[in-house]
């Protein structure tokens, strides 16, 4: 355990020092200059000219070079600084640890909701096959085929316009976490339903499951007893692949339903040319990646401890 | 009351029929023995008694169990508690993720209805029975063969069915495990009744009773098992007994060449830190074969991996006095079909090893002959081929890379007697004729009496 977490810090260092370097050389790559983007997000793009451009370079010291702000950069992430933001001023931190909060509650949310849509259709399809299992291996083709900011249009068109249920974007109640969980729920479950399946079909029309029965369990036994543990292995793996996925449609999904979160500031941050709060985002993206993959991996192993010691 | 009788019992696939009309009829303490080849439709019977084939296939007859006729739906309940099976590969019938001890305590108390703490009495007492109190905490994959049959057979037992079914019990079990699977199974039949299905003509003696003898899902012979295994009438079931390796002719030596081919001493072998076997002297000549016998989870297929440099030695040295590639040194698995891939033709596999070590092709034609494989049958994949034919495929692949060593890991282990007897021989003649030296694992003393040299005993 002791060796798994250290090896899982030393990732983590890796990729945030990866990250934060990659993203920093990519927006200096951008074409424009950056001094009348940064000025243009804090003034308005009527109000810029020459002069705002100058006093904002002069000010944020953008006309020294690319090493030293990356130095200095750097430096600054070691003492956990991760600077101002050059739109606001405000310390990036403060508002990355904001967004984080959003963040985090909408992929909880969006990850439990897909498990809740998954596990019982995907059993479901896998005992009764026929019909259920086509109509939902339609179902899910069709909802994976589509990008996920169709499935929050529909959403909103449908909950939100057509039959006024729900609020079409924002935050602040319950009812605003609905669409954008349940879009990215979605858009999860339409993969791993099917892959509960394949598994409990595999589990199934196994010979210890045959067995369990044949020595006397009832079915619902059995499957407590066998099914349900060697069901999971696979399907919590799976689960940790998806993670992907969910950053990703983190992304998209803020930006749709207008929801404060890290995915949402990093889109604005990119067309603001904010690199500090640009590097604090993705960084802290890479962050949440490393550790949730590492919950997961320790999840796998008590549930198949056939792998041996965590390492 | 009769505890299981059975009138004209078929089973179909569409409108061919799998297996013709059987009748029985068991009391209390009243055994039967089902003796035929694998694939001949024994396996079916059983699990037509069972009601549990697939739904492709269909029944027809009636089952009386217990004074009740009841339908396959009905006699689900009966499972465990009533009528029980023993599952022919025990490696792939207990949980991957759970321990022994855990799958045996289970039965006593959702089964039998024992209190948890009765329950995990019963588990503990009866795998200190088995020799497993050290195992009850392993999961399969730490359990050799013969150890997860022991815990197979207990489970299934633990229900305390009073009908007990056991499909080929004894596949793959050593001689003093056989006898002791056998004697669990008579002692078990004293309350019940027993229905043994096998193709080892040994167990068949021993178990004794009425005797079914079936081929291709046809009775062939049928009435008490001594007279029929001392005055077989139908020339299938001579066949059979003639194929039981007491019977085999004694072997011919081979032509000793005296010139080493391997030189192993004071090895330790096993996996981590724990010792299967150690202190491991004994040398191997070219053109030699050796049998390897050793209970059940003593290492002989782990021997192997060591000899081949697949795993390392604990300690020790194995010292190679001949220069040859490392293909050179090889394997013949167990279970063929686990060896071959199914997902294409056995030309497409065969062409692959062609090409890999450029094989001269005039060689295949001789070769196959001699092994007695048809062009033919390389267009069929692995599942369309018999256990004998595809065993006989991996020997083809194998010598046609010369090897100068050959692990044979229970290479027929899982043939019937007949196919046994034949490959087992083509593969000591075959190798002999091409100077290759064979380690020969069996379960079987008789069987390595009959093939081998001598024998290495990794019991001492």
């Amino acid at each position: 355990m002791r060796a798994l977490l250290l090896k899982r810090l030393l990732q983590l260092v890796a990729v945030s020092w990866g990250v934060g370097t990659l993203t920093f050389f990519l927006m200096r790559a951008l074409p424009g200059d950056m001094a009348y983007r940064i000025a243009a997000s804090r003034y308005g793009m009527d109000a810029v000219d020459n002069r705002a451009a100058d006093m904002v370079r002069a000010e944020l010291g953008l006309d020294q070079s690319a090493w030293s702000a990356y130095w200095q950069w750097f430096t600054d992430l070691l003492s956990w600084n991760l600077g101002n933001s050059l739109v606001s001023g405000a310390p990036v931190t403060e508002q990355i640890w904001h967004m984080l909060g959003h963040s985090v509650l909408l992929a909880l949310a969006g990850i439990l909701l897909s498990i809740l849509i998954a596990v019982p259709l995907g059993l479901a399809s896998a005992f009764k096959g026929g019909w259920l299992d086509r109509v939902l291996l339609t179902i899910s083709t069709a909802l994976r085929a589509v990008p996920v900011f169709v499935i929050g249009l529909l959403a909103v068109i449908m909950f939100a316009l057509e039959w006024n249920l729900l609020p079409v974007a924002g935050f602040g109640t319950p009812a605003h976490l609905v669409l954008p969980a349940l879009t990215l729920a979605l858009s999860l479950a339409a993969i791993s339903n099917r892959v509960v399946h394949t598994e409990a079909r595999r589990v199934f029309g196994s010979s210890f499951f045959e067995f369990a029965r044949m020595k006397g369990l009832s079915p619902s036994q059995a499957f407590m007893r066998h099914g349900a543990r060697n069901i999971a292995v696979p399907v919590v793996a799976f689960l940790g692949i998806q993670l992907i996925t969910v950053v990703e449609g983190v992304v998209m999904i803020e930006s749709l339903f207008s929801w404060p979160g890290i995915g949402h500031g990093l889109a604005h941050a990119i067309f603001a040319r904010d690199i500090p709060l640009i590097q604090g985002a993705a960084l802290m993206m890479g962050v949440l990646f490393v550790v949730m993959n590492t919950l997961v991996d320790i999840a796998c192993h008590y549930l198949d401890p056939r792998g041996g010691q965590l390492s | 009351m009769s505890l299981i009788h059975i009138e004209n019992l078929t089973v179909w696939a569409g409108q061919t029929e799998l297996l013709a009309p059987m009748s029985l009829t068991l009391e209390k303490g009243q055994r039967l023995t089902i003796l035929g080849q694998t694939g001949s439709g024994k396996s079916l019977l059983a699990q037509a008694i069972m009601g549990n084939l697939p739904s492709s296939l269909r029944t027809e007859g009636k089952v009386t169990l217990f004074g009740d006729e009841v339908n396959a739906k009905q006699r689900q309940r009966f499972w465990g508690h009533r009528i029980s099976m023993l599952p022919q590969e025990p490696w792939n019938s207990l949980d991957p993720l759970m321990g022994a001890q855990p799958q045996l305590q289970e039965t006593y108390q959702l089964v039998a209805g024992q209190s948890a703490g009765e329950a995990r009495q019963s588990a503990d007492y009866t795998l200190a029975l088995q020799g497993l109190s050290d195992s009850g905490h392993k999961r399969v994959d730490q359990l050799s063969g013969g150890m997860a049959q022991r815990v197979a057979i207990a489970c299934a037992m633990a229900g305390g069915a009073s009908v007990l079914l056991a499909d080929e019990p004894t596949k793959g079990l050593d001689v003093s495990r056989r006898d002791q699977v056998v004697e669990q199974l008579l002692t078990q039949s004293e309350q019940g009744t027993l229905i043994t299905i096998t193709h080892d003509v040994a167990v068949a003696r021993k178990i004794g009773g009425h005797m079914m003898v079936i081929k291709a899902g046809e009775l062939v012979e049928e009435g008490d098992a001594e007279q029929i295994l001392k005055a077989p009438q139908h020339a299938f079931t001579q066949a059979l007994i003639e194929a039981d390796p007491v019977n085999w002719p004694a072997p011919e030596p081979s032509t000793q060449t005296d010139k080493r081919l391997l030189d192993v001493e004071d090895l330790t072998i096993g996996y981590g830190t724990s010792a299967l076997t150690k202190h491991l002297s004994f040398t191997l000549d070219e053109g030699e074969v050796v049998g390897v016998v050793g209970d059940s989870g003593c290492g002989k297929s782990t021997l192997g991996d060591t000899l081949l440099g697949v795993q390392q030695p604990l300690g020790g040295r194995i010292k190679r006095q001949r220069q040859a590639a490392v293909q050179q040194w090889q394997k013949l698995y167990q279970d063929p079909t686990a060896a071959v891939s199914r997902a294409v033709s056995l030309r497409t596999l065969l062409e692959d090893t062609i090409k890999l070590h450029n094989i001269d092709r005039a060689r295949i034609a001789p070769l196959m002959q001699q092994l007695g494989l048809t062009d033919a049958l390389l267009n069929r994949n692995s599942e369309g081929v018999s256990g004998g034919e595809l065993q006989r495929f991996c020997m083809l692949r194998v010598l046609l890379l010369d090897p100068v060593f050959l692990f044979a890991d229970e290479p027929t282990s899982r043939l019937d007697p007949v196919t046994q007897r034949d490959v087992s021989k083509l593969l000591v003649d075959v190798a002999k004729q091409n100077g290759c030296a064979v380690m020969l694992v069996s379960h079987d003393p008789d069987l390595i009496a009959k093939r081998c040299d001598r024998v290495i005993n990794l019991n001492h």
